[in-house]
């Protein structure tokens, strides 16, 4: 009995044909059967397996499914990723079974992808995200990132409008001062390509490993998380083509308003005569000017958006293939910029010998970015006196006094002028072969490749309008190259002992490399527009070139083990040795632990609601190799000077080596609950999380009488930080039936602080100008906190000047602090304003972030509403710093029309002064916003047509849609949208867009 | 019927292959740099590494920005600049509230060590190379020179300063050095500047790419400055005459010296060379062009590339010029003087209705902001004789310092007659002292000298008077030193702050 088992195990029920075919035939018997959904239509890839054994099969994309039992009376376990797992119990002579299966929020019976593996959900024991991309397709996004924003609990995703842009990733906040992203692997090879290379249409899973315990398989990466993404696998059947099309209209969801030319010019005489300066003639009459230009409105536009994508797909027990392209052409909302990508997705599996599985996953894709040449900030500056175009038709030029007439250059003319173009051409791919060798034992050899190439191009005609006019043609291109390999091998044990054991063993090593190389050249002069090529300048040339390189070389190892299905446990181990590392350092040690016991199996457990309850704890210790690929090294720079305009070669030590230099470590520790409860109706997930960052890279203080860099410096690994935070996802079936209704939510708290810096000196992180900070980096506080001068109200009288602390000495009104600039607090109590009297104004960090998505079906009609937002991080609106700094001739907000104009005018906007002598603009709480929002992200209705009326059409499935992305924002922030970055500061921030779309999704 | 013996086996093989082969597989260098321990072998290193000394003078941490703006301080000009926050640090600096967080402040400490490091590894290691002895001799003295003018830069602004002489890392003892007695860095100035004397070659034996390097007339004419600074007069004017006896002479045209057609001139002991070169960003340190002009330039006009506007001259100081002084319109842009390069000057341009000239480069010579190749005058034989004359008057020889512009040895009038302006003579020492440090402010306007006149003559005192004459009473004896910037201090809790900050 114990021998057929062994047989039998999951990965070798081939070879075991080959080997003792009689026997097996002998002991078997064929049950054949369909599988539908309640709505009578058949279910693809339903997996069918027999209890207690690894007996197996799929069903095609029919539904039909046959499959060998051995038992007596055997159990059929049909499961199925989105529908609850039924068990149907067979009797002595039963040959065909008809099964309906429910959908599901519970989805127990998931497959979730562990890295180098898989397991299923309910197995799980550490905290791993499996995000819902069924609604991927159908989103107006061309970016996947963008597609799963609030889908996962502790998973922030920050999303910019600028057409082929990527998103940013925070899970479980911001792991380090450094870089902070998540490590993402594609179909099993990790990867540094955006996430823009794949069409959302092809994605089947995505997975987010949370805790240490989960990514401490990636070891010197895992660090800040790991996010899994599968591409989409040919199924058993026959084929099946899948054609789907949308067409978008995306608009600005909210433009900050600025002054007319009318109330320009009333401000700049203000802003002139209040500093003494003489006021230019031309505005001596403000009415006259009307409403002039409106520079935003002409570089903002209502920009279109398609997207084709063309997949088809089919397979047999030896073969299954997965082909797909798509095309999407997208024009941004800024005038001049786009985004137009073609994808291609290959993937293929075979099985060519029992023993034998190779297969392959392929994604190419080509892109191409306009970016434009363009300042968000400068058209808001713009003057709106100035018209477009000249009398001549020719943009129109600022000459003369910047004092009156500022010093913005034409925005609409740069921009529809010259062009910044970037070309992308990826290859991102892997072959695979898995051999069982016994039939609990398997070896899988995976080689995959990353290649990107892309270039960049920069065109600048000669053009007239000052104040920075061109007066040579300039043509600036870039070649990169970046080239990765992989090669991994790891044999996977898997097997049952007795009824009640299950263990599972991985080992293996990995090899992954790159080398990037680039080279730029520029030239000026060229004879004519359309001759954009180097060899057309006859200017003096500029090449440049470099490459680096980075190798890591890794050995890993997985155990899993499952009691009863009672008692979990999983431990891994990772030993990385990198390039990035210095020769102290060379490898380090990565392992974690994690446990979960499934108390609802245990006979005690008597609570009737509750149908699965599992308790899970783990702890783990990763790593973050992203510390720049030489960081030990020992080097000298070259560099140039010239003699009498000739170039000479310099070698210079630049920064000081730090040759025991290594990765971040982050130790986390984790508990979560899993529970179904209410007849598998709702389905709730809590975690609890404490994630130490140690060893944090933070610049080393190197004295500058070293002579070394003192900007340039090495970094040490002496920091240390802090997040803290729960996480919790709820999934419920509200109603059921012909009507249904389900919801989906998840909020994430989270803590971040910084523990320890190297030595009391805090970093500053931002600053703009020459030395204006305002991001602050100290321990105690959260990671990035703007640091300033606080806001006290406006000085109404001269008295209360007299009366406060000296902030600007001087004899008048115009050198001076006077009646209407701002009060700022004297923290240290000295009777001075200085620098001293600056403290923490705001946390970038968010206190938590939420989602809840509802979606209703009516028979073929289904619509989703899907809710995200941020709560508690604080915004640094540093376009304000100028756009309501009323100093100098820039255009300003709408909101300083309510400037203080005398006593009791204002108490928060201050007067208009040249020069501002108070400083009003100073880095202060004045420009700190609350970032809180809640968006209506997503909505989208469809209608599947009913089957029949579809099939008549010979279709399999027709579906309409139309959908809604960020539909209504609420929000108190004054700026274009609150989403601006992960460090919360909105300066020049391409907005994101509302997008409408329609679309079909035609199956054939 | 076995195949999968086979298959284990070699898996074991691939297995072993894909753990072993890794040897080599981590070892990754920089591809573009070179390794500390292959450096210093040959005579092309030393003069990389030497050429590396230079390189700092280049910076906007120095000579193309912060130097220049001392002047700015020192009242000859406002910051104009575009409003806002633009150049606010400097505009404390001339309101002297300047604080120890003062970027500007900043770049002047951190400027020169990177400068003095290069040094530093040359005075080290040259010695060792097998090479020519000339060239070896022309390298070290060279280093000699370049370690002087960084250190009389410190010493000039901050007073006492760290002595780092030799190549420092983290291990050793002196790695938080503490300041030192200005006297202590003074002695190792002339030490280096008499050595550099008999080590360097005369200007005329550097042809080709070598034009510009410094020479035996460089270290002379800086020593001559040193004693200067440190009134040691009659040490003064012997190295004057040894310039003068070198061969240097004055341009028949006060512009030339500006004019990167003419650069490394007849009047040129050192400048900082810039090519213009577009090969690095603006911004970045090693930039190869000059940001004069591009900064001088009258903004939101075309008569350069860039012309962000800053540096402008204060009536004060134009009101400063005597009647025909030709060095006027050469070095101001006014209201109804001469147009330059065919653009017409408005008062509109300028706060202060005024813009230098002096350094601008028009379009047809540098069309871009980034395209300047105008070096940066560090030391002129115009300045020489105006020491020589200075030295001559404090040590009694008013008469001698007045000699008439046609006499071989004339100094002074000698500088004025280039102007166009009459003979001094028969002036009181006093008067012709007062006389002189004018000259040097119109002579030398704009190129960062006037601080140091101000500073050092009469332990600052002349400076502190000045300055109150042009309304500037912010100024108090403190401010003849800058602050050791407080990040420096944070970095290093050795060094203690100047009084007064």
């Amino acid at each position: 009995m114990c021998f057929v088992k062994y047989c039998l195990s999951k990965y070798s029920i081939w070879y075991l044909f080959l080997l003792v075919p009689s026997f097996l035939f002998a002991q078997g018997r064929k049950i054949s059967g369909t599988v539908t959904d309640s709505m009578g239509r058949g279910i693809p890839a339903v997996t069918i397996a027999e209890e207690g054994t690894n007996n197996s099969t799929i069903a095609t994309s029919d539904g039909n499914f046959s499959l060998v039992v051995s038992g007596n009376n055997p159990g059929l376990l049909f499961s199925s990723v989105g529908y609850v797992t039924k068990e149907v119990k067979l009797t002595g002579d039963q040959s065909s079974v008809n099964v309906v299966l429910q959908t599901s929020v519970a989805s127990l019976g998931e497959v979730v992808l562990v890295g180098y593996g898989s397991v299923k959900k309910k197995d799980l024991t550490g905290a791993i995200s499996n995000v819902d991309v069924k609604n991927l397709a159908t989103q107006p996004v061309a970016n996947a990132g963008e597609g799963i924003e609030g889908k996962a609990a502790g998973v922030q995703v920050i999303s910019s409008g600028a057409p082929g842009s990527n998103v940013t990733f925070r899970i479980r906040g911001t792991g380090t001062i450094n870089n902070a992203d998540p490590l993402v692997v594609v179909d099993g090879v990790p990867t540094d390509a955006p996430l823009n290379n794949i069409d959302p249409n092809d994605i089947a899973s995505i997975d987010v490993l949370k805790d240490a315990s989960a990514a401490a398989i990636y070891g010197s990466r895992g660090a800040n998380g790991v996010i899994l993404i599968t591409t989409k696998k040919g199924t058993n059947g026959k084929g099946h083509l899948s054609l789907d099309f949308y067409t978008a209209w995306q608009k600005a969801a909210n433009v900050v308003k600025v002054l007319n030319a009318q109330q320009f010019a009333g401000l700049n005489n203000e802003i002139l005569s209040n500093g003494n300066q003489t006021v230019n003639p031309g505005y001596a009459n403000p009415d006259t000017l009307g409403a002039g230009t409106n520079w935003l409105g002409a570089l903002f536009r209502t920009a279109p958006m398609q997207h084709y994508s063309l997949a088809f797909s089919g397979g047999s027990d030896k073969y299954n293939y997965y082909l797909s392209g798509s095309v999407l052409d997208q024009k941004g909302i800024v005038i001049t910029t786009g985004y137009r990508r073609y994808t291609v997705q290959f993937n293929s599996q075979a099985k060519p010998l029992n023993w034998l599985r190779i297969g392959n996953n392929l994604s190419l894709s080509s892109d191409d970015k306009p970016s434009g040449s363009y300042d968000i900030r400068s058209a808001m500056a713009a003057n709106p006196v100035q018209p477009i175009f000249a009398a001549d038709g020719s943009y129109s030029k600022i000459t003369g006094n910047p004092l009156w007439y500022g010093d913005i250059t034409n925005q609409v003319g740069t921009a529809n002028i010259n062009t910044n173009d970037t070309k992308g051409y990826n290859i991102l791919g892997n072959i695979y072969a898995e051999i069982s060798i016994l039939p609990s034992l398997t070896f899988k050899s995976t080689a995959g490749i990353q290649a990107l190439f892309f270039d960049s191009k920069s065109w600048a005609p000669v053009y007239d309008f000052e104040p920075n006019p061109q007066t040579q043609a300039y043509l600036s291109q870039q070649f990169n190259k970046s080239m990765t390999y992989l090669w991994d091998n790891y044999f996977t044990f898997d097997r049952h002992f007795g009824p009640d054991h299950h263990l599972t063993v991985l080992a293996g090593t990995s090899a992954q490399n790159n080398r990037f190389d680039y080279i730029n050249g520029n030239k000026r002069d060229f004879p004519s527009d359309v001759t954009q090529q180097l060899n057309a300048g006859t200017g003096e040339a500029n090449v440049g070139g470099d490459a680096s390189e980075w190798a890591l070389f890794s050995l890993m190892g997985r155990i899993n083990y499952a009691f009863k299905d009672k008692y979990l446990v999983t431990a891994t181990i990772r030993r990385d040795g990198s390039s990035r590392f210095g020769s102290d350092n060379k490898y380090g040690t990565f392992p974690s632990a994690s446990v979960a016991w499934r108390i609802s199996k245990e006979k005690f457990f008597k609570v009737p609601f509750v149908n699965d309850l599992k308790i899970r704890a783990g702890y783990g210790v990763t790593g973050n190799q992203n510390i720049g690929n030489y960081s030990f090294a020992s080097n000298l720079s070259i560099a140039q000077y010239n003699f009498n305009n000739l170039p000479v070669t310099i070698v210079y030590p630049l920064v000081l080596p730090n040759p025991d230099v290594q990765w971040e470590q982050v130790q986390q520790s984790n508990v979560g609950v899993d529970a179904t409860v209410l007849n598998d109706r709702v389905n709730l997930t809590v975690d609890a999380y404490l994630r130490k960052t140690s060893e944090m890279l933070v610049p080393a203080v190197v004295p500058v009488t070293t002579g070394y860099s003192s900007t340039n410096v090495p970094s040490v690994n002496a920091g240390t930080l802090e997040n803290k935070g729960i996480e919790i996802g709820i999934s419920s079936k509200n109603i059921t039936g012909v009507f249904s209704w389900n919801t989906d939510a998840n909020i994430s708290f989270n803590q971040n602080k910084i523990t320890s810096l190297n030595g009391n000196t805090p970093l500053f992180v931002d600053s703009y100008g020459l030395n204006a900070n305002f991001g602050i980096d100290q321990a105690g506080h959260p990671a990035n906190e703007f640091y300033g001068f606080v806001t006290d109200g406006i000085f109404q009288t001269q008295k209360e000047v007299d009366d406060h602390a000296v902030q600007q000495a001087g004899t008048t009104s115009y050198n001076s602090t006077s009646p209407g600039d701002i009060r700022f607090k004297d923290l240290n109590s000295d009777g001075v304003i200085n620098a001293d009297d600056r403290t923490y104004i705001g946390d970038p960090n968010p206190q938590f972030i939420y989602a809840m998505n509802n979606t209703f079906s009516y028979k073929g009609f289904d619509l989703s509403v899907f809710l995200q937002g941020v709560y508690g991080n604080k915004i640094f609106n540093a376009n304000n710093i100028y756009q309501e700094g009323m100093s100098i001739a820039q255009n300003q907000t709408l909101r300083t029309l309510n400037r203080w104009e005398g006593e009791g005018t204002s108490n928060y906007m201050p007067r208009a002064i040249y020069g501002d002598p108070n400083q009003n603009a100073r880095v202060s709480n004045r420009f700190i916003e609350d970032g809180s929002y809640l968006r209506i992200k997503n909505v989208t209705f469809s209608y599947t047509l009913p089957h029949q009326l579809a099939q008549s059409a010979h279709f399999s499935s027709i579906k309409i849609y139309t959908a809604c992305q960020n539909l209504a924002t609420f929000t108190k922030y004054s700026g274009f949208d609150p989403e601006v970055g992960a460090n919360g500061v909105d300066y020049s921030v391409y907005p994101v867009t509302r997008t409408f779309s329609i679309g079909i999704n035609l199956n054939l | 019927m076995k195949p999968t013996r086979y298959i284990q086996l070699s898996l074991l093989v691939v297995f072993i292959l894909s753990i072993t082969s890794c040897r080599k597989y981590l070892d990754k260098v920089p591809l573009d740099s070179i390794n500390t321990s292959n450096f210093f072998k040959t005579p092309d290193d030393a003069i990389n590494a030497i050429n590396a000394a230079y390189q700092p003078m280049q910076r906007p941490k120095l000579y193309n920005l912060r130097m220049w703006t001392s002047d700015i301080m020192a009242g000859n000009s406002v910051v104009g600049a575009g409003g806002g926050t633009d150049g606010i640090e400097t505009v404390e600096e001339a309101n002297f509230t300047t604080d120890p967080g003062n970027p500007g402040v900043l770049d002047l400490w951190r400027g020169p060590w990177p400068g003095i490091l290069s040094c530093n590894l040359v005075l080290q290691n040259v010695p060792g190379i097998k090479m020519d002895e000339a060239l070896r001799n022309r390298i070290l003295g060279e280093a000699k020179f370049l370690r002087a003018n960084y250190y009389f830069i410190l010493v000039r602004y901050f007073g006492d300063v760290p002595l780092i002489t030799t190549p420092q890392s983290p291990k050793d003892t002196n790695y938080y050095p503490s300041r030192v007695d200005k006297k202590l860095v003074y002695n190792l100035i002339i030490q280096d500047l008499k050595d550099a004397i008999d080590l360097l070659p005369r200007r005329e034996t550097y042809t080709g790419s070598d034009v510009g390097r410094a020479s035996k007339g460089s270290a002379v004419g800086l020593l001559a400055k040193v004693y200067l600074t440190l009134g040691q007069y009659a040490d003064v004017i012997p190295l004057c005459q040894q310039v003068t006896q070198l061969g240097y002479t004055l341009d028949a045209n006060y512009s030339d010296n500006f004019d990167p057609a003419h650069k490394n001139g007849p009047e040129s002991l050192f400048e900082v060379q810039y090519s213009g070169q577009t090969n690095y960003g603006f911004f970045d340190d090693l930039n190869q062009a000059s940001w004069t002009s591009t900064f001088m330039g009258p903004r939101n006009t075309t008569f350069v590339g860039g012309a962000y506007g800053w540096n402008q001259p204060t009536q004060e100081f134009v009101d400063s010029y005597e009647p025909g002084d030709k060095r006027k319109d050469q070095t101001i842009l006014y209201q109804g003087g001469p147009d330059f390069y065919g653009n017409v000057y408005s008062s509109t341009y300028s706060t202060t209705g005024y813009n230098v000239r002096k350094f601008l480069v028009p379009t047809s010579k540098s069309p871009q902001y980034n395209t300047s190749n105008e070096d940066f005058p560090v030391l002129r034989y115009a300045d020489v004789l105006l020491m020589e004359a200075e030295a001559l008057n404090a040590t009694g020889k008013t008469a001698e310092a007045q000699l008439p512009s046609t006499d071989p040895n004339a100094t002074l009038n000698k500088v004025r007659a280039r102007a166009g302006l009459p003979d001094v003579t028969g002036l009181s020492q006093a008067d012709l002292k007062e006389k002189i440090l004018h000259e040097r402010r119109m002579e030398l306007a704009f190129e960062g000298d006037r601080w140091f006149d101000l500073v050092r003559v009469d332990n600052g005192q002349y400076g502190l008077n000045f300055l109150h004459s042009i309304g500037k009473t912010n100024a108090t004896a403190k401010n003849l030193l800058l602050p050791i910037p407080q990040v420096e201090i944070d970095a290093n809790p050795n060094l203690k702050q100047n009084p007064g900050y």
